[in-house]
């Protein structure tokens, strides 16, 4: 197999020799003809993009919504436990979905399902010294997928079907919310303002505005939401990456800052959180 | 006939080639939370190594809440120059030429050691730079930031924008020892064992920083308002050729200690180095200093 300067790939040398004996007409007539059957193609496929898309988009609404509030099987409906429009409920710790990132729902779901390994047992990672293949890259990579473990919501999470997570999170993702911000202790607020906006230079640990957005309203499909979210859900989440039950963040950003924080740094940010309004659109 | 069957078969590798190269031609996308070593237990993950600098990190100056800002005069100047600086957006707009904050750099409000903290570098003003072969006042250090970093104009010396930051400043160094340099000055100092390749730091860049700073280094911006959540690093919103951070080694030396956000020091001193090359090798805004000729025909400055 040679590749040629063009990135087209012959079979041998003999035929590139050969190449050159064509005419050029050839060539130019076979490239517009293919260049009008893509064109073609394009158009058909672009016209008709739109609508299907978003008719397909609307089906996985409607199929979440069902499987949220009535359950299948042994499924239970979400809304038990995470209120009829997805607000969670703040006194047992059970988190808001309504209004969060779509990919975000979706990745916490898969890793959800996911087996934590046995104690003590690491996966080699494939030694990645660049200096030698600097090339190639993508082959010498073992991506380990996320973790994350619940007792609660991880056996439910393993009975879903992808296209069961697709829609939930389509639908959750939708659904607008207004937070109903929690009266905690001036102090408390104070102390946990002063780490939500700043960290804690001194000691290398970021603010949470620096990744979660300046109004904790999260951004991305890496970074949730932390406004609007029960703070006993926000200090069991950092309680998990402390003892290794929850590893599936981007990086392991969250990892590090999680090893750093006090259990009063946890209770603080977490109130000051609660304590914060927000206004979410849902997503259609 | 020989001659019939042969370019039928050339007609058909090509077609194969062209269905070939359809294919390849959509770009593979991984999932950015995919793209990281494999080790469950973040413990032992290579990453998470750090190589704490001999200093330890309480030992770095402490400046001031934010809450002790006295009430007065001289206070609210204090509170003006914070906005401008963690907001310079909006409070300095007019200055500026990109899409970039003050402490887009100068992390965690001018607070964080070797991110470039003011309360380091107050204290050491009047100061001899390399740069401009003069002895500058922290006014004069402050305009040439808004000219190269923030690619933008200078603000002049007696306007209330360098006023404003140079008393936050003032107000950050508040019992810090004066004409010291203090451990966290400036940036990290790195170790060279090897000249960098840009060829690594493409394939680094793609691994630890493209999931904030994007592929095309374009940054992040936000959806519900204006501005960037996470800084572009090269482009038309980003520091320009004569910026400090535009030079191989401050980048290196800044991303050492604070890159990724929240581990720094999880970076080889090559792989900063690397990384930075890739960056630098990049397209930004022209160094101001130099006419469109220099700036087209030279290279431009902080190639090593």
């Amino acid at each position: 197999m040679y590749v040629g300067e063009t990135g087209v790939s012959y079979s041998s040398i003999k035929e590139v020799k050969n190449m050159k004996f064509q005419t050029a007409n050839r060539d130019q007539a076979m490239f517009k003809k293919s260049l009008i059957v893509a064109l073609g193609a394009m158009v058909v496929a672009l016209s008709g993009c739109d609508s299907k898309e978003e008719k397909a988009n609307q089906a996985a609404i409607q199929a979440g919504q069902k499987l949220a509030e009535k359950g299948r099987d042994a499924i239970p409906g979400c809304v038990a436990c995470h209120g009829a429009h997805g607000e969670g409920i703040a006194a047992a710790g059970y988190p808001r979905l309504a209004g969060l990132n779509a990919g975000y729902i979706e990745k916490q779901l898969k890793d959800l399902a996911r087996e934590l390994p046995p104690a003590g047992v690491a996966i080699e990672a494939v030694a990645k010294d660049y200096s030698k293949t600097p090339r190639i890259y993508s082959d010498l990579t073992v991506f380990s997928p996320g973790l994350r473990h619940d007792d609660i919501m991880s056996p439910i999470a393993k009975q879903l079907s992808v296209a069961d997570i697709h829609n939930l999170a389509v639908y959750y993702a939708s659904l607008s919310y207004t937070a109903i911000p929690v009266a905690a202790d001036y102090q408390v607020l104070e102390r946990g303002q002063d780490l939500a906006l700043r960290g804690k230079a001194e000691y290398g640990l970021p603010a949470c505005v620096s990744c979660h957005a300046p109004d904790g309203e999260g951004f991305g499909a890496d970074f949730p939401p932390l406004a609007g979210q029960p703070s006993i859900y926000i200090v069991n989440q950092i309680n998990k990456w402390q003892q290794g039950q929850r590893d599936n963040d981007n990086l392991g950003l969250m990892k590090a800052v999680a090893d750093q924080l006090t259990d009063a740094d946890k209770l603080n940010v977490a109130a000051y959180y609660a304590n914060r309004s927000l206004t979410v659109k849902g997503q259609q | 006939m020989k001659r019939l069957s042969f370019l039928l078969l050339l007609g058909l590798s090509q077609l194969a080639s062209a269905v070939d190269t359809a294919l390849t031609a959509s770009p593979v996308r991984i999932d950015s939370y995919d793209a990281r070593a494999s080790i469950p237990t973040g413990l032992t993950r290579e990453k998470a190594i750090r190589q704490i600098p001999a200093i330890s990190p309480g030992e770095y100056f402490v400046p001031p809440e934010v809450g002790d800002i006295p009430t007065s005069k001289y206070g609210d100047m204090v509170k003006l120059g914070r906005n401008i600086f963690i907001d310079t957006q909006h409070y300095a707009k007019r200055y500026v030429g990109n899409g970039l904050n003050c402490s887009n750099c100068h992390l965690q409000e001018g607070r964080k050691a070797y991110a470039g903290p003011l309360w380091a570098a107050y204290p050491m003003y009047p100061a001899f730079r390399n740069k401009t072969r003069d002895v500058v006042t922290f006014e004069e250090r402050v305009q040439d930031c808004f000219r190269f970093s923030m690619n933008g104009i200078a603000p002049t010396l007696d306007s209330p924008e360098i006023k404003a930051i140079t008393s936050y400043a003032h107000w950050l160094s508040t019992g810090a020892p004066f004409n010291k340099e203090l451990p966290g000055r400036g940036f990290a100092r790195l170790g060279k064992p090897r000249d960098p390749t840009p060829i690594n730091g493409e394939k680094l860049y793609k691994e630890s920083c493209a999931s904030c700073h994007g592929i095309e280094g374009a940054g992040q911006k936000f959806t519900n308002r204006d501005g960037y959540m996470f800084p572009p690093l090269w482009g038309k919103d980003s520091f320009n050729h004569g910026a400090g951070m535009s030079s191989v080694k401050s980048c290196a030396q800044f991303s050492k200690a604070n890159m990724p956000l929240g581990k720094g020091w999880t970076l080889t001193d090559m792989e900063a180095w690397d990384i930075c090359t890739y960056i630098w090798l990049q397209d930004r805004p022209w160094d101001p200093r130099f006419g469109w000729f220099f700036n087209i025909f030279a290279p431009p400055t902080g190639g090593n």
